[in-house]
């Protein structure tokens, strides 16, 4: 091969090696666009909610009220007769059939948002007031054009004749579309229309607060310890062998051994955030210890030598010197782990988070679900609605691990760079 | 007249397996500067490390025989190496400012060991740390700069500032020119002169010239042996061994 043959394959390796490099980041971006724009197309909506506004005359006779009754007497009324009364006039109904059809087109909450409205105002009695009620489901898809009308009446859930209500609705523009704040606030429910992620939301919240207030000082005290002050041989050898293969272990059998230990044998209420939280610190634990003693030993030696040499005691040269230095990558690596936390679901599952929990939890010890598995749950459900509000947890879910990640970033590089 | 201040009685020290000096038997004068010369890996660094105990931190270093400052043991199990590395500053081959300001550099070691309560107090101590060092007149408006942010040079003046700020009786320096170019190894050999008036100083060079220029007294190491000392002058115009001769004429090494 003369020099120039040799040279020239050379550079077409090199040219090779782009290429491939190049091929492999247009295909890893292709498949985030693809998994984004399919969470994105499906989830959007979710955020927004149909309702059907309703004229609601809030009878005295009906009602059973005086005019300045108390809060107790109003939650007790029965407000069921001013609200099939108040529905029904949206659209005439010629026989109890037709009534029902009409009644179906709103949530089964319906009640409840004129009692609210009736309690956030409670001179209204024997006045009439506009109100917009949420639609059901099925309206709300349809209205979102997520729910094709052009198949045959036996194979729709919305009849012909709701389909007409529905037209006239849209004509005469009574039917909107709003933020959808149950979204946030509520709780989960059997009607997608009304289901939220507020439970989870305060769930994950609390599960990750004590897995942060149990798995950090833990985590950074070990690695502490064992990178500075334990001695080198086979006991810490082991140790270190040991933390390195639990950051590998399943997260599911990080499950089983707090559905043994916390709920079997310690009897802890199961559901809870406190659970979660334990379990999740143990899966966290060794997830911490790995790059906050990577970011302890990234520290040159030569710093620990100059607090030595001018009298430092070997804790003051540690405290005073290298873990400040160390700091940064220890909170990242923190919240990575942490990250990996709250998008964590099959521990949850096994210790009963799946369970159906309507009410928000106040306190870590109420049962409670958690995003990760409230998504889990919901790509279960048949309903359309659930579809969209699938997608939309998981885009708040990524929203949160971005913010994290883009959190631990942001403090690496501000701390890293102050004296360089 | 001489005073020894510092004494090896028959120093071995070992690295696992491998022992890195033999029987080093070698007095160290006060307000003097020694050298101590041979070539890499020979154990100049590793005895100069045995008089503040800087070896405790490698795990597998033991250490066997005496080494007595003003004729007290220090290679003793109860003593306190922080205030023998209080008496016993160090500087090193590579300048290592803590990434710190100027100011935190030098007030760091005098705060752990209580000296200068009060603002004033530090900011003395630092002023004339600084001035000792002479680095006082190229810094003295950027204290709160970072010592990281200095020239190599000037780096290394900041630690032995730092090393001066706790008032120590010796100052130990491990090739502390080998990372600098010629002018500011000038300035550290000035301030090195200037230095051994207050301070028992023993310095470790692969410079030959250095240590002709620097020192009273020299050492000659090779292979964890001290091989020959005596005055610099000597040394280097008239060695007893034939082996000193050869390496300070560039014969190996």
């Amino acid at each position: 091969m003369t020099k120039e043959q040799r040279l020239k394959k050379r550079h077409n390796a090199e040219k090779r090696f782009r290429f491939y490099g190049l091929a492999s980041i247009f295909f890893a971006l292709l498949f985030v666009l693809i998994l984004v724009h399919n969470i994105f197309s499906k989830g959007s909506s979710a955020f927004m909610k149909t309702a059907i506004k309703v004229e609601v005359y809030f009878d005295k006779d009906l009602l059973d009220l005086e005019p300045g009754a108390s809060e107790e007497e109003i939650l007790e009324a029965d407000f069921f007769d001013i609200t099939i009364e108040s529905l029904l006039k949206v659209y005439p109904a010629k026989n109890l059939e037709e009534e029902d059809a009409l009644i179906e087109l709103f949530t089964t909450d319906a009640e409840i948002e004129i009692k609210k409205a009736f309690l956030n105002n409670k001179n209204l009695i024997d006045k009439k007031i506009n109100l917009e009620i949420t639609a059901s489901d099925d309206i709300d898809q349809l209205h979102k054009g997520n729910y094709p009308r052009d198949i045959p009446e036996d194979r729709r859930r919305i009849s012909n004749f709701q389909l007409e209500i529905y037209d006239a609705l849209v004509e005469n523009k009574t039917i909107t579309k709003n933020f959808n704040n149950y979204f946030f606030k509520n709780g989960d429910s059997r009607d997608p229309e009304i289901a939220g992620i507020g439970g989870a939301l305060v769930g994950s919240f609390y599960s990750i607060l004590i897995c942060l207030l149990l798995a950090f000082p833990v985590a950074v005290l070990a690695s502490i310890y064992l990178e500075e002050f334990a001695p080198k041989n086979k006991i810490t050898d082991f140790i270190e062998i040991n933390i390195n293969n639990l950051a590998a272990v399943p997260s599911i059998v990080y499950g089983l051994l707090a559905l043994q230990i916390l709920l079997a044998t310690i009897q802890l209420p199961r559901s809870t955030p406190l659970v979660a939280g334990i379990t999740l610190a143990l899966m966290t634990l060794p997830r911490i210890i790995i790059p906050c003693r990577a970011s302890l030993k990234a520290v040159p030696p030569s710093i620990r030598e100059g607090a030595l040499a001018v009298g430092a005691s070997k804790f003051q040269s540690v405290f005073h010197h290298v873990v400040p230095l160390a700091l940064p990558g220890t909170l990242s690596g923190t919240i990575i782990g942490l990250a990996q936390a709250l998008g964590e679901t099959a521990p949850l599952i096994l210790i009963g988070m799946v369970a159906f929990v309507v009410d928000i939890p106040s306190t870590p010890i109420d049962p409670s679900s958690s995003l990760p598995v409230q998504v889990y749950l919901w790509s279960e459900s048949a309903e359309r609605g659930f579809v969209e509000k699938t997608s939309a947890t998981i885009m708040m879910l990524l929203s949160f691990l971005i913010v994290m990640n883009f959190l631990a970033v942001y403090l690496r590089q501000k701390f890293e760079k102050r004296w360089n | 007249m001489e005073n020894v201040k510092i004494k090896s009685k028959n120093l071995n020290v070992y690295y696992g397996e491998k022992q890195a000096l033999f029987d080093v038997n070698l007095d160290l004068n006060e307000k003097e500067v020694t050298a101590l010369i041979g070539p890499s890996g020979c154990g100049k660094s590793t005895f100069i490390r045995c008089i503040n105990r800087m070896n405790d931190v490698i795990d597998i270093c033991k250490v066997s025989g005496n080494i007595e400052i003003d004729g007290v043991e220090i290679n003793d199990k109860n003593l306190d190496v922080v205030s023998l590395r209080e008496r016993v500053g160090m500087v090193f081959q590579k300048p290592n400012p803590f990434p710190k300001s100027i100011y935190d550099n030098i007030s760091y070691g005098p705060k752990i060991h209580g000296k200068g309560e009060t603002k004033s107090e530090l900011d003395e101590i630092v002023e004339n740390s600084l001035k000792k060092a002479a680095l006082w007149e190229e810094v003295k408006d950027r204290l709160d700069e970072p010592g990281t942010g200095l020239s190599g040079g000037q780096q290394q003046r900041l630690c032995i500032a730092r090393a001066i700020s706790v008032n120590p009786e010796v100052i130990l320096m491990d090739e502390p020119c080998s990372a600098l170019d010629p002018i500011a190894t000038a300035k550290i050999e000035e301030l090195i002169d200037e230095l051994k008036k207050t301070y028992t100083i023993v310095i470790v060079t692969h410079s030959m010239a250095q240590a002709v220029r620097v020192s009273q007294k020299t050492g000659f190491f090779h292979l964890g042996k001290l091989i020959e000392v005596g005055k610099t002058e000597k040394i280097f115009k008239n060695p007893d061994n034939k082996m000193t001769q050869d390496y300070i004429t560039g014969r190996f090494g």
